[in-house]
């Protein structure tokens, strides 16, 4: 295929080819397949034994914790890229670095309170 | 080949800081990040002296920083901080009313006379309505974070009061908000409204904040800038497609006029008002109003006064909106929390034409309307925390009832306060809803004043409603009672009545403050 | 490929973002919505930045971003606090504050 839109056309062929023989696969099987259920084999399949509990289980409010406060400290590395590329040139004198730092003391003490409130340990 | 190394850079010079012009913000946001600090290695029974000697001192002494500054502060303004900060007249003038507030609003937080313990959660991670909620809510110890978040808060209403481009206001508005979302849901009582309060406050502000950023970037845009004056320079002619002026701007005003709890966006207002703990209440409706309503200003005002033509006849319909919603709505509520909210709904409308008047009147007006208000409200809502029965605060009207029996110098001094959001003459309200007027009257906006002041008139039958009721109905026979408030409770509602009653009688000097000179842009 | 289309999708995905946080009832569902709503944003200034020929679009997303991460923290704790109370994150149950 040819023009500007050739190459999406071609991965739009690709998406409708690959639906088709999903598609195409399992209406076969359903068609061909003796259909027969009881209530033993519509239970949740676990590994060959009965399954035990609810579908749900408790999450520890623990990974919340590291999941945000990982997330701080990646948008803290957001700003620390680009200042890290350029603070050397020519023009940017000591305040540049003082600056950063200045930065990271104010994301040192929310880092402070995190520890000293027990957060950062796994136990 | 990868280039290690990056094009050579030409100069650069460092921005001029005026530090003497921003230094009650940076006190503030020090003072916060002390506290921090207090909160994470100072032990828990000394942690509530520590904190509010801290922040009593950092307001104290961001008002010494403000005042010093402002007695020689040049006439025209300045911008610093790459032109990022105008610290202008009306700046300064809404950052004085900022920190008094504050103030107020800090004693009502940190008294805990009124409430065993204070109005605030012992332990945030406890569930309610389990016995160690219960156990929680008859000790004395207080959640401490309050205090950092209320200064953080507070620096970051200041920050938007003075934003002179639309970043930086996008940014102090995140920082005013989200303390604000958190303290939302401490309350000591009744936490389960509270912490349902917090996520609407928070899921509605989000929305609306999203709503703020995408004006911010159609009018980025349009302008090729986000400074409020060069969007004003690029409206006066540019190539770019008008819609993005105008759907960056309305968009831009969707976002300013949630936070200001102008109707229609005003839905969060009563549910959130009510569920949080009235000092933080007192502190929403106080102070987020005031730097609501100066973003609102400065915006209108810098950015957008050569287009006034096009949008004015789209925030007469918010303005007329704004006070009919206040007004009728109010009529029906049965809880005095959520009255006083729909009460600020109304007055924001009221702001709102003063703030349509883009003239030098309108502008001064506005500024004395905010501090009037805010005063107000302060001690109207310091006031409501003192009536209380065995499970709390009793805030449904009928619990009101011939509360003058009981406690005359509680119902005296809240009349007062109703009389003054009535704008009754003798009052500081008078004077605001005067001055406001009067620029929308020059303006040519006529129509707009007469509607505004037939729904103060609306207005004025439920707060007269809630006087009568407290001096001329029997008392239940199993009401609450007042209680005696502490020194900070005290010294709160006493500031407020205070300059309620002396801008009501001689308001000369305030409107001379508000009307020392214009924006810096 | 004219920056117009970006805008376009933008203002898709800004629509899709709003209709989803006044339709879905599960907060969390609610608080993604917003932050598909600030995505849309960050690339409606990128895009700009690309058509104004500057930087400043880029620089914005950047304090976008990181004033997103903190609204999530902020929320997310929000609305845990209200799910490990009522066990349900769903915000027509959030009733009791009424009319």
């Amino acid at each position: 295929m040819h023009g500007y839109f050739g190459a999406y056309g071609l991965v739009a062929l690709l998406l409708v080819v690959g639906a088709v023989f999903v598609t195409v696969a399992l209406t076969a099987n359903r068609l061909l397949r003796p259909a027969r259920p009881t209530p033993q084999k519509l239970l949740t399949y676990e590994c060959g034994v009965d399954p035990v509990g609810g579908g749900w289980a408790q999450s520890y409010v623990r990974y919340y914790v590291f999941t945000f406060l990982y997330v701080v400290f990646a948008v803290d590395a957001v700003f620390l890229f680009p200042w890290a590329t350029v603070f050397a040139a020519p023009g940017f004198g000591v305040a540049t670095l003082v600056e950063m730092f200045v930065f990271l003391g104010f994301l040192a003490v929310g880092i402070l309170y995190a520890w000293r409130k027990g957060v950062l340990s796994w136990a | 080949m990868l280039a290690l190394q990056p094009p050579p850079q030409a100069p650069i010079d460092a921005p001029q800081i005026e530090y003497s012009a921003i230094l009650p913000v940076l006190i503030l946001l020090g003072a916060a990040c002390i506290g921090v600090l207090v909160e994470a290695f100072v032990s828990k029974a000394s942690r509530w002296a520590a904190q509010v000697t801290l922040s009593l001192l950092a307001i104290l002494g961001a008002g010494l920083a403000f005042v010093l500054y402002v007695t020689d502060s040049p006439e025209r303004g300045l911008t610093t901080l790459y032109r990022t900060i105008a610290v202008d007249r009306p700046a300064l003038f809404l950052w004085g009313t900022l920190l008094a507030l504050g103030l107020g609003a800090l004693l009502l937080i940190a008294d805990r006379t009124v409430e065993r313990g204070g109005a605030f959660v012992a332990q945030a991670g406890i569930r309610p309505g389990t016995v160690q909620d219960r156990a929680q809510m008859a000790s004395g110890g207080m959640q401490t974070e309050v205090f950092p978040l209320t200064l953080f808060a507070l620096s970051g209403m200041m920050i938007f009061c003075a934003a002179n481009d639309l970043l930086t206001m996008f940014i102090a508005l995140e920082v005013l908000s989200l303390p604000l979302y958190l303290m939302c849901g401490l309350a000591r009582r009744r936490r389960l409204i509270s912490q349902e309060s917090a996520v609407k406050y928070f899921l509605l502000g989000a929305f609306a904040s999203a709503f703020f950023l995408y004006g911010l970037a159609l009018l980025y845009g349009y302008a090729g800038s986000v400074k409020l004056a060069d969007i004003a320079n690029a409206a006066a002619g540019s190539a770019a497609s008008d819609t993005l002026l105008f759907g960056g701007f309305g968009l831009l005003v969707v976002g300013l006029m949630f936070k200001a709890s102008v109707g229609p966006f005003h839905a969060w207002t009563p549910d959130v008002y009510q569920g949080s703990p009235t000092p933080i209440t007192a502190f929403m409706a106080a102070c987020t109003k005031v730097a609501a309503f100066g973003g609102i200003l400065r915006v209108l005002t810098v950015g957008f006064e050569s287009t006034s033509w096009e949008w004015r006849g789209v925030l007469w319909v918010v303005a007329v909106a704004s006070m009919v919603i206040g007004a009728v709505l109010g009529l029906t509520q049965t809880d005095i929390k959520r009255m006083l909210a729909y009460s600020s709904i109304a007055h924001a409308g009221f702001l709102l034409v003063g703030a349509l008047a883009l003239r030098p009147e309108g502008l001064s007006g506005t500024l004395f309307y905010l501090l009037t208000y805010g005063f107000t409200t302060l001690a109207a809502f310091g006031a409501v925390s003192l009536v209380r029965d065995s499970n709390g605060e009793a805030t449904h009207l009928s619990q009101w009832a011939g509360l003058a029996k009981r406690s005359p110098v509680l119902a005296w001094v809240f009349a007062f306060l109703l009389l003054a959001m009535a704008g009754i003459p003798l009052t500081s309200g008078f004077i605001g809803k005067f001055v406001v007027f009067s620029a929308g009257i020059q303006d040519g906006m006529a129509p707009l004043v007469v509607i505004a002041l037939v729904a103060s008139a609306v207005a004025a039958f439920f707060y007269l409603r809630v006087i009568v009721l407290m001096f001329f109905s029997d008392p239940a026979p199993d009401g609450p009672t007042v209680t005696v408030p502490g020194t900070f409770t005290t010294a709160a509602i006493t500031l407020g009545v205070l300059v309620t009653l002396v801008l009501g009688l001689v308001p000369a000097f305030a409107l001379d403050w508000a009307g020392t000179g214009t924006f810096a842009f | 490929m004219t920056p117009t289309y970006y805008l376009l999708l933008s203002a898709l995905l800004f629509t899709i973002g709003a209709v989803g946080v006044l339709v879905r009832r599960n907060a969390i569902v609610v608080f993604m919505c917003v932050e598909l709503m600030l995505n849309a944003v960050n690339l409606t200034l990128v895009t700009f930045a690309r058509i104004n020929g500057s930087l400043d679009g880029q620089v914005m997303a950047f304090f976008v971003m990181v004033v997103a991460a903190a609204e999530v923290v902020v929320g997310l704790a929000i609305i845990m606090s209200i799910f490990r109370t009522r066990r349900t994150a769903s915000v027509d149950d959030a009733n009791l504050l009424k009319y």
